[in-house]
């Protein structure tokens, strides 16, 4: 005999709680409606590339070059060593014009970082009188870029918050 | 296409099954708007590639598939909510029509259960699934959602029989 049958029977006297109409409807627009294809669906993607966040970053970082080889270059003239980027035995070569040689301004990619620190739920909204909500989320991301000069051992780093917001739509899938 | 011919049929199951399945998402969320959220998805999921209930396990597993997917997305808030809820309790949004003190106890008591044996519990009482149909819903073996189902029942049998 099962032991358990009398809270078993307790268990079953518990009604779970009734399900909204609201509920009903939706579906039943959802289910009327045609079906959202995979591409449609915009997905929160921790790992998706920010075109623009990346724009940003190499043109920050172009500048930074440019003001880099501006100074490497009135280092000489001034024969002011304190000023000097890298250490005298390294740029000695590469002064003297010696072809094929790594420039002394030549900055190469070492690394790229994309932390999201914070996700913050913004609830739904009905853009443009949509009938169908979307929930908008906001990512708050720290980006950094950093750039190593071989030749010289040199390096530059721009770092600088970022934000998304992606739209996703609240429907079947 | 068959959605024309089930359209009306989705109405009969999921008057049917609806409340358990809401119960069941509120094993993951505290929030009922929440729990509809995942019902909704899952329900909609589900009918549009099967167009008939005779695979419970399978939407049981959409369910739970979605629940967990929407707590990664949202890790933050659900814990905001979970720690908020934690300090009310039981005042939040009910889960089941209680009618006297012994059943707010009772109820109170599924809740202190360990989640995978509440998942298992739920899953058998109010949704009436067989262990074949747990098992298939939670990717375990029948004998291990057996297991579950007894250690829950007894669990509930000492919290309300005290030595």
């Amino acid at each position: 005999m099962n032991d358990f049958s009398e809270i078993e029977n307790e268990l079953k006297k518990l009604r779970p709680a009734h399900v909204s109409r609201e509920l009903f409807a939706r579906i039943e627009q959802h289910l009327a409606g045609p079906e959202i294809s995979e591409h449609e669906i915009i997905r929160p993607n921790r790992f998706r590339v920010n075109w623009v966040a990346i724009g940003f970053g190499l043109a920050a970082a172009a500048l930074l070059i440019v003001f880099a080889q501006i100074s490497t270059d009135r280092t000489p003239k001034q024969g002011d060593s304190i000023s000097q980027i890298s250490p005298a035995p390294e740029t000695r070569p590469m002064l003297a014009g010696s072809g094929g040689a790594i420039s002394s301004s030549e900055f190469v990619p070492a690394g790229a970082t994309q932390v999201v620190y914070n996700t913050r739920n913004e609830g739904l909204q009905f853009p443009g009188g949509s009938e169908r909500p979307l929930r908008r989320l906001r990512y708050q991301m720290h980006q950094t870029w950093q750039w190593r000069n071989p030749a010289t051992g040199a390096s530059l780093r721009v770092s600088y918050p970022s934000e998304e917001i992606v739209l996703i739509p609240i429907s079947g899938q | 296409m068959e959605n024309i011919a089930s359209h009306e049929d989705w109405k009969s199951c999921f008057s049917e099954l609806a409340p358990g399945l809401l119960l069941f998402a509120r094993q993951w969320v505290r929030s009922r708007a929440d729990a509809e959220d995942i019902v909704q998805e899952a329900f909609v999921k589900f009918w549009r590639r099967n167009h008939k209930i005779d695979n419970r396990g399978l939407l049981y597993a959409t369910v739970r598939s979605i629940a967990l997917d929407r707590i990664r997305r949202d890790s933050r808030r659900t814990r905001r909510e979970a720690e908020a809820v934690s300090e009310l309790e039981q005042v939040v949004e009910p889960q089941f029509e209680l009618v006297d003190e012994t059943q707010f106890a009772l109820a109170a008591a599924v809740q202190r259960l360990p989640h995978e044996q509440r998942e298992v519990l739920v899953m058998k009482i109010w949704n009436e699934l067989t262990f074949a149909e747990i098992a298939c819903a939670m990717g375990i073996s029948q004998n291990t959602a057996a297991s579950r189902y007894r250690y829950a029942l007894a669990a509930l049998k000492r919290m309300f029989q005290p030595q």
